[in-house]
Parts: C-alpha cells; sequence; structure tokens
C-alpha cells in the first residue's frame, strides 16, 4: 500500500510540478545575509547538477565562456556600438570584405604562462574549419599569420557581416588544444587568456578565481560562485534568502523589487521580440486563415499591447516595431518608408476590420469573421508550463475577440512544440527572434526571412519557421552581406526593401518586445550596468556580456 | 528447489520485457535530441546553419538512419557489456559517469528515509495495534493526515517554517557549497544539515502508511489462536507483543519495504525539485526534456533493476521466513 502511494507520489511529481512552481515563491520572507565577502553567486538558470565540461566550443559547455577563454572583441548588442577591443586592438576589412585584418594585443600570456601569440588565433581557427562539430557559428574563411601581432581571415567572397562572428570566436591555446580532441575534451583544467580562472568544480557549483596575471590587471571580484539549483524558482527563492548576489529570469512583483528584495536592484533590458509567428507561405503548404496577410494585419491591430503587457508581463516588455529594428535602440535602422514605427499601445478594431473586409472576410452571426464558410478561428501553440506566454495568448484572445478573431491556446511539450515548429504543423505559435552577434538588425533578418532557412511544410525548417518566401528580400539580404557594417548610406536602400516587405506581409506579427530582468545585489558590489552606461547586456546566462559586467564590478567597503 | 528456478525464470522474462519497453519508450517521445539541442543552442543565440545540424547529428548520433531492429541488437549488445552509451545532454560525458554523480545522494536521502519511516512507522503500528480501542489510535488519523497532505504542500510548510521563519536548516542544496565533498566531518555535518529537511518531509509523508498497514495486522493477528495460545501459557505480554504478534504481523510490511528500496533509486522528483537536492530525479527530469534517450535508459534500466532485485529478493526471503509460499512445491 504504502508503495503503491509512493508510486502514485512520483507520478504526480511531474504534474504537480508545474503547480509547484507556481506556489513556492509565495511564502518567503528576507533572511540574513549569506553570500557575503568578495564572492560573487550567480545562478545562470542550471536546472540540476552540472556535468563537467569546460569546452568553450561543446554544447554542453557549462561555463568559461568570456571569463576564462576571451574572444579578439567584445559586441555589446545592447546599444548601437564599435566593438570593444579585448585579444585584438584593431581590425579593418578590404575594401571588398574579403579579407579581415587584425591586430593583437602583445604581452599577453595564458594562465598556464604560455605567451599568447598569433599563432593560437590561427590555430583556433583552422580547428573550427577542420572540425565542423563545433564549428556552431558557421567559419568558412581561412586564418594566417602576417607577423606576432597581426593576423588576417580570408572570405571567397564579400562577408563583412561575418566579421562580428568571427570577432567574438573565443581564442584557445593552441600549445594545449593540439593534443586533444575538440569535440570530446571537455577541458577539465581549463587555460585561457580571461580575467578568471577555474577555482574548483563540484557538481553543485564551481568558482572561479581571478587571474593575477591578467592582462587588464586582475579583476576586483576575487572570486565568483556558480550553483545549480532545480530551476528558476529556486533561484528567485535564491535572491529572497539572499544567497545569490545576480539572477536572470522571471522575478515575482518585479515592479516592488527593491522593497521585497532588499539591497537589491532589478534591472530589465529588452532584445527578444515577441511575435505570433505565423505558418504564411501557401506555396510552400501551410493552410488556414493565417495564410492571408490581411488576418495577420487584423490581428496586429486588434492587440492592445498596453494591457497585454499589464497582464502577461508584469508591464516589462518593451514597444516593439514592425520593421523589427529593436526600438529604441536600432531606431536609426529604421526605414523611413514605414509608417508606423512603434506598433500601436491599442487596439485599433476599425483598422483590423477594414483589413479584414477588403480581403472579402464578413461577420457571421457568433460575431467571429468567416469567408467562404471558414471561420476566422486560429490555434496558438505554445509549451506547456510557460505561463507569461499562456497568460499573454488569453489575453489576445479575448482581445482578438472583440476584432471578431478566434484565437485558441494549443499548450503542448518544448519537445512537441519545437516539432511542429519545425516541420510546419502550426498555424500560429507564440514565440520570440533572437538577435545577432551585433546590434544590427541584419541578422535578426537574416535568421528568419530568408528563404534559405525555410523549408517546405512536413521537412525540417531552421529558424525561418514562418517560411516566409519573398526573392526582394532574400536579394536584400544578400545584397547586406557585401556591404561594410558602417556604411549606412549604402545598407539603408536594402534595409527599406526588407523593412517595407516584411511590414507588408508580417510572417511574424509582432507582439512587445520581451524584457529580460536581472536582479543584482547592490548592497554588496557595485558597477552594475545602468540605463546610461549600459556597456554590456546584463544577463548573467549571457556569457560574453556577464564577463565584461564581471570585470567591471566591485565589492562594496 | 523449482520453486526458486521458477521464479529466476519469470524474473529473466520480466527483465527482458522491461529492457525491450525501455528501449521503445523514449523512441515513441516526439522531437529527436539534436533538433532539441539545436533549439537550445538557437536560443541562446547561436546561428544554426544547416552544416551545423547535420554536424550535430554525426556528433551525437541521435538523428540516425538505422533501422530500429538493428538499433534494438545494438542496444542489447552494450548492455551486455555495460556500456549506456553517451548522454546527448551531457555530451561528451557517458550515461554512466552522469549517473554515477548523482546516485550517492538519492540513495543515501531517499534510502535513509524510507528506512526511518518504515522502521518508525512498524514499531509505532505494533505498539497502536497492541491496544486497539485506546486513545494510542489517535496515531493513526494524525500520520494518515500528514500522507493524504498534497507531498510538495507539506514540503513547502517546512521549508516555510523551518527555512525561511526560523533559520534552522538551510533552504535549498546538498550541502554548503564552500567544503569539499569528502569523509570528513565537517562535510557530513553539513550534508546532514542539508539533508535533514528533505529527509524529514519523505518520512512525515510516508510514515502514516506503514503505521496503518502494521496496526490493523496487528488486530487481526491478535485474534489468532497461537497469540491466545501464548498468553494462556502465561508469558509476559511484552514477549507475546514481540515474538507472537508483531512477527507475524510484520510479514506484509516487509514485503512492502523491500519493494520500496527498490523504487529508492528512482529518487523523488519533487524533494529534489523543491529542495534543489542534487539527485537522480531533477536527472530524469532533465532527461526527457531534453530527449536524452541514452540517458533516460540509463535511468529506467536502473530503476527496473533495482525493483525486480528488490522484488526477486523478497520472494526468495519469503520462501524463508515464511514456509506456507512454497506450499506448491
Amino acid at each position: 500500500m504504502t508503495s503503491i502511494r509512493k508510486r502514485i507520489r512520483r507520478i504526480g511529481a511531474v504534474v504537480a510540478g508545474a503547480a509547484l512552481i507556481a506556489s513556492l515563491g509565495a511564502g518567503c520572507a528576507a533572511a540574513g545575509g549569506s553570500a557575503g565577502g568578495s564572492t560573487l553567486v550567480a545562478y545562470t538558470g542550471q536546472s540540476g547538477d552540472y556535468q563537467l565540461n569546460f569546452n568553450p566550443f561543446s554544447p554542453s559547455s557549462i561555463g568559461g565562456v568570456g571569463t576564462i577563454y576571451e574572444p579578439l572583441f567584445y559586441q555589446n548588442k545592447a546599444t548601437v556600438s564599435d566593438p570593444v577591443p579585448l585579444l585584438g586592438t584593431e581590425q579593418s576589412w578590404n575594401a571588398d570584405g574579403t579579407v579581415l585584418t587584425i591586430g593583437l594585443r602583445s604581452g599577453v600570456t595564458w594562465s598556464d604562462g604560455a605567451p599568447f601569440t598569433a599563432d593560437d588565433v590561427v590555430f583556433t581557427f583552422d580547428m573550427l574549419k577542420k572540425t565542423p562539430a563545433i564549428n556552431s557559428g558557421g567559419f568558412d574563411g581561412t586564418a594566417a599569420k602576417v607577423d606576432d601581432t597581426h593576423v588576417t581571415i580570408t572570405f571567397a567572397a564579400p562577408s563583412f557581416v561575418k566579421g562580428p562572428d568571427v570577432l567574438s570566436t573565443v581564442i584557445v591555446p593552441a600549445h594545449l588544444w593540439q593534443s586533444i580532441d575538440p569535440t570530446q575534451d571537455v577541458v577539465a583544467q581549463p587555460v585561457g587568456t580571461g580575467a578568471y580562472t577555474l577555482g574548483e568544480f563540484k557538481p553543485q557549483g564551481y568558482t572561479f578565481v581571478a587571474n593575477p596575471t591578467y592582462w587588464g590587471g586582475a579583476p576586483a571580484v576575487k572570486s565568483i560562485r556558480y550553483v545549480a539549483l532545480s530551476g528558476n524558482q529556486a533561484g528567485v527563492d535564491g535572491v529572497t534568502a539572499q544567497t545569490i548576489d545576480w539572477y536572470t529570469g522571471a522575478i515575482p512583483d518585479v515592479q516592488n523589487a527593491s522593497q521585497k528584495y532588499p539591497g537589491y536592484t532589478a534591472f530589465t533590458q529588452w532584445q527578444n521580440q515577441m511575435v505570433l509567428a505565423t505558418c504564411s507561405s501557401v506555396a510552400l503548404g501551410c493552410s488556414g486563415p493565417q495564410t492571408d496577410p490581411a488576418v495577420r494585419h487584423a490581428l496586429y491591430y486588434a492587440i492592445d499591447r498596453e494591457q497585454l503587457n499589464r497582464l502577461a508581463f508584469q508591464d516589462t516588455a518593451g514597444d516593439i516595431s514592425p520593421t523589427f529594428a529593436l526600438t529604441p535602440s536600432q531606431d536609426s535602422f529604421a526605414s523611413a518608408k514605414v509608417e508606423e514605427k512603434v506598433a500601436p499601445g491599442q487596439a485599433e478594431p476599425a483598422k483590423a476590420a477594414s483589413a479584414l473586409e477588403a480581403a472579402g472576410w464578413a461577420k457571421g452571426a457568433d460575431g467571429i469573421y468567416a469567408k467562404d464558410g471558414q471561420r476566422l478561428s486560429l490555434t496558438v501553440e505554445v509549451v506547456t508550463g510557460w505561463t507569461d506566454y499562456i497568460t499573454a495568448i488569453d489575453t489576445m484572445a479575448s482581445q482578438a475577440k472583440a476584432a471578431g478573431i478566434e484565437l485558441v491556446a494549443a499548450q503542448s511539450s518544448w519537445n512537441e512544440w519545437t516539432e511542429k515548429k519545425g516541420s510546419g504543423d502550426f498555424q500560429l505559435a507564440i514565440d520570440a527572434l533572437w538577435q545577432g552577434p551585433a546590434p544590427d538588425p541584419y541578422y535578426v533578418y537574416r535568421y528568419f526571412y530568408d528563404s534559405k532557412t525555410g523549408a517546405p511544410v512536413g521537412q525540417k525548417a531552421g529558424n525561418n519557421f514562418a517560411r516566409y518566401s519573398n526573392p526582394e528580400v532574400d536579394a536584400a539580404i544578400a545584397a547586406l552581406a557585401a556591404l561594410p557594417l558602417d556604411d549606412a548610406a549604402a545598407r539603408q536602400p536594402h534595409f527599406d526593401v526588407i523593412q517595407a516587405a516584411i511590414a507588408q506581409d508580417m510572417p511574424y506579427i509582432p507582439v512587445l518586445t520581451g524584457g529580460t530582468t536581472s536582479i543584482w545585489n547592490t548592497r554588496e558590489f557595485t558597477g552594475w550596468p545602468t540605463q546610461d552606461d549600459l556597456y554590456a547586456f546584463p544577463a548573467v546566462w549571457s556569457q560574453l556580456d556577464a564577463a565584461q559586467v564581471l570585470k567591471q564590478i566591485t565589492p562594496q567597503g | 528447489m523449482s520453486y526458486f528456478l521458477r521464479k529466476l525464470g519469470f524474473y529473466l522474462m520480466a527483465l527482458w520485457a522491461a529492457l525491450t519497453l525501455n528501449f521503445a519508450i523514449p523512441r515513441l517521445l516526439p522531437g529527436n535530441p539534436v533538433d532539441i539541442l539545436v533549439a537550445k543552442l538557437q536560443q541562446r543565440g547561436g546561428s544554426v546553419s544547416p552544416d551545423a545540424r547535420e554536424a550535430y547529428a554525426a556528433l551525437l548520433g541521435g538523428d540516425t538512419d538505422e533501422p530500429l531492429w538493428s538499433q534494438y541488437v545494438h542496444y542489447l549488445g552494450n548492455l551486455l557489456h555495460g556500456d549506456l552509451g553517451v548522454s546527448v545532454s551531457y555530451y561528451p560525458a557517458s550515461v554512466t559517469e552522469v549517473i554515477g554523480t548523482s546516485m550517492p545522494w538519492t540513495i543515501v536521502l531517499v534510502g535513509l528515509s524510507t528506512v526511518i519511516a518504515a522502521g518508525l512507522g512498524v514499531l509505532l503500528g505494533a505498539i497502536v495495534g497492541w491496544k486497539p480501542g485506546t486513545w494510542l489510535d489517535s496515531l493513526v488519523p494524525a500520520t494518515t493526515l500528514l500522507s493524504a497532505v498534497p507531498y510538495f504542500w507539506l514540503a513547502l510548510l517546512l521549508v516555510y517554517v523551518f527555512a525561511t521563519v526560523l533559520h534552522w536548516f538551510p533552504v535549498q542544496g546538498g550541502y554548503d557549497l564552500a567544503l569539499t565533498p569528502g569523509w570528513d566531518p565537517e562535510f557530513i555535518a553539513s550534508a546532514v544539515r542539508y539533508g535533514f529537511l528533505p529527509a524529514l518531509t519523505i518520512v512525515l509523508a510516508s510514515v502514516g502508511g506503514w503505521l496503518l498497514g502494521m496496526r490493523n495486522m496487528m488486530v487481526s493477528t491478535l485474534s489468532e489462536d497461537y497469540v491466545l495460545t501464548a498468553q494462556a501459557k502465561g508469558l509476559a505480554p511484552r514477549t507475546v507483543l514481540r515474538s507472537y504478534a508483531a512477527r507475524n504481523a510484520a510479514l506484509p510490511s516487509i514485503a512492502g519495504f523491500a519493494i520500496s528500496l527498490g523504487f529508492v533509486v528512482s529518487g523523488s522528483v519533487i524533494t529534489e525539485q523543491v529542495f534543489s537536492y542534487p539527485g537522480i530525479g531533477s536527472r530524469l527530469l532533465g532527461a526527457v526534456s531534453n530527449n536524452d534517450y541514452a540517458l533516460m535508459q540509463g535511468l529506467f534500466l536502473y530503476i527496473t533493476l533495482a525493483v525486480l532485485g528488490a522484488n526477486l529478493v523478497v520472494d526468495l526471503l519469503y520462501g524463508f521466513i515464511d514456509p506456507r509460499t512454497r506450499a506448491r512445491s
């Protein structure tokens, strides 16, 4: 009898998990500080124990990118800005964008004492090219040493836009890596040039300690401990108990964070553009009302974004531009030809109705539009447990109903949801578009709107799971690849073409720009990013950004 | 002897069936590990080209065109060598390695709490059953109430009272991370302090079942003739309780205990979630959400073997301690 109940308890575990996560935060009060000292405790969202892996190229790497291993330059995605020199000091392209010349910092040593040279850089890029299994950035150039402090990277075609990926590639020491298998080795003793070295590793957490011989001077925060917890809720509990100093993720009652979490400051940045992605292309096999652009426009106007932000996102989300240039940080890229700079904050039912009626839809007796006997009812795919998105869909469903559109949420597991998006077996899916390696909207367009990353329904699509296919947009994306990133005048006409087309066709219906909220201990550490000094995108799980922050902050007192 | 052979034969069949199900079930889940990995990398901000997808497929071997029957033969062959494969979500660590780091935590925490709960429950049950109808009987509804409260709720209440308000115990974790795991007294003291609250919740939640079962068996055993005989012989009540009544009444509890020992290795997903306790449960949860077939199979295999093993031991033991079960042979 006991064993039966125990079994039920374990089956119930999975079911109860969601309820548990929802309720765990309820009863917690502030506790005495125990993080203390100059050790910063960070929680990156690791759920369950760590498995040792400090190979920066491994998909299951647990850390060390930016902190132990440094790239040539740091690209701050939070603001439109120039790359920050790290191991590189200068970088320039030749006129046709096929040769990138990089000047290297001299006098840098690896943490085992060996000098850092141009050979290490050439070795790293050669290794990536030779080993497709770790070449996730798709590096296809050829690196060559010019002298001890200069390397060139040569591409077969104009490749300005590949610059940011190349410059943010972390460099590993040739003298150690030439004898290991980069796909299999977990690099238990990582050696890098960065501001930190590995202290000790335990499955429940590992520490980084300051590198006394760091070329930029040893960082002020002498040690960092990364802990493994059961999930984000446990992260919030750790902040409440003041055992965690830096956490990025959903935070209950974030508007009153300074009272609820004394000594901590919450900070939000906007990078992920939340969308209702549509299976948009009839030619590629999509079916359903959402294949009609008029329906997509009607939905766009039916959403009351202010209400949605309040109800589903605790007012942490930001505006979104139908051009998909991040607003406000990338407003300089937005086309003058797109009239609406920002998606409307309030619902505009009149515009929704006129869009639908112009396309031949007529309101039925139940208040929902219909055309050729087909009701305007759409299913939105969402992942079970993504409570903010589920609330968002519920809110949008009631807003859309007022505009004569029916939205129905369909919850499924993350695996199943990914499968549906990939194979095109969906009508609408709530998701977010992510940014590229540099603060430049080009990457969003290439990732999500280029027909090369789409696929017919039934086949696996890449990032362009909306299956958007527009030859003009494809041509403009290709043309942009051959233009220097800083040549705004030459690039803008192509941006105009893309932005006009995607605002018109709207394969991804803009919802809001999702906020990434971090909470950090300001009582014990100062120098965190602020709105005025946004020197990095401050998410603890965004490793290259987090490394910049860790070098910048200092312990108090 | 044929009783034991028959049992062994039955367990071999059960093992084969379990291994086959273990092979089939993960493959019926939607999605495949390469897609999940690619989707994860994309969410982390990487741009994944079609070449990279192929590369990962080659690296992880999940997206395979190998026919199912040949995967099955491979799977059985590897199991014979004790090779459980490579975990996709913790690549390139092997499944044995991943399970090895979590298993001790689970076995100690869940194992000890199961032993304590069963021991305590049987002991209290024997005492309560010895004097049915007295005030002691109120222990039954009290402990079953604790079992009936949803486990996570009980755990949260205890966390709130003892960790958040009173600060007697830490809120989460397996030990003080400043210490290095080892057999030194400081670390063991820390592990005990961190493990106390999770263990207490497990004991509280399960002791009621043991108590109730034992108490009811005691009551029915007390009306047996041999108990009456023992009392008529003028034996001390304590001796009757220990050597005549409790000994016979404990038989079903022993069976239940062995079976729940088998379930110890599956860990306790909720306990580990509430207390961020290291262990098998969270590995299992992670393996399922990452479509990590090899890790899932490895974990299921351990659980299956433990449950089958525990049952086998009970069956064999029963043959000795209760000769009636051998009657047919």
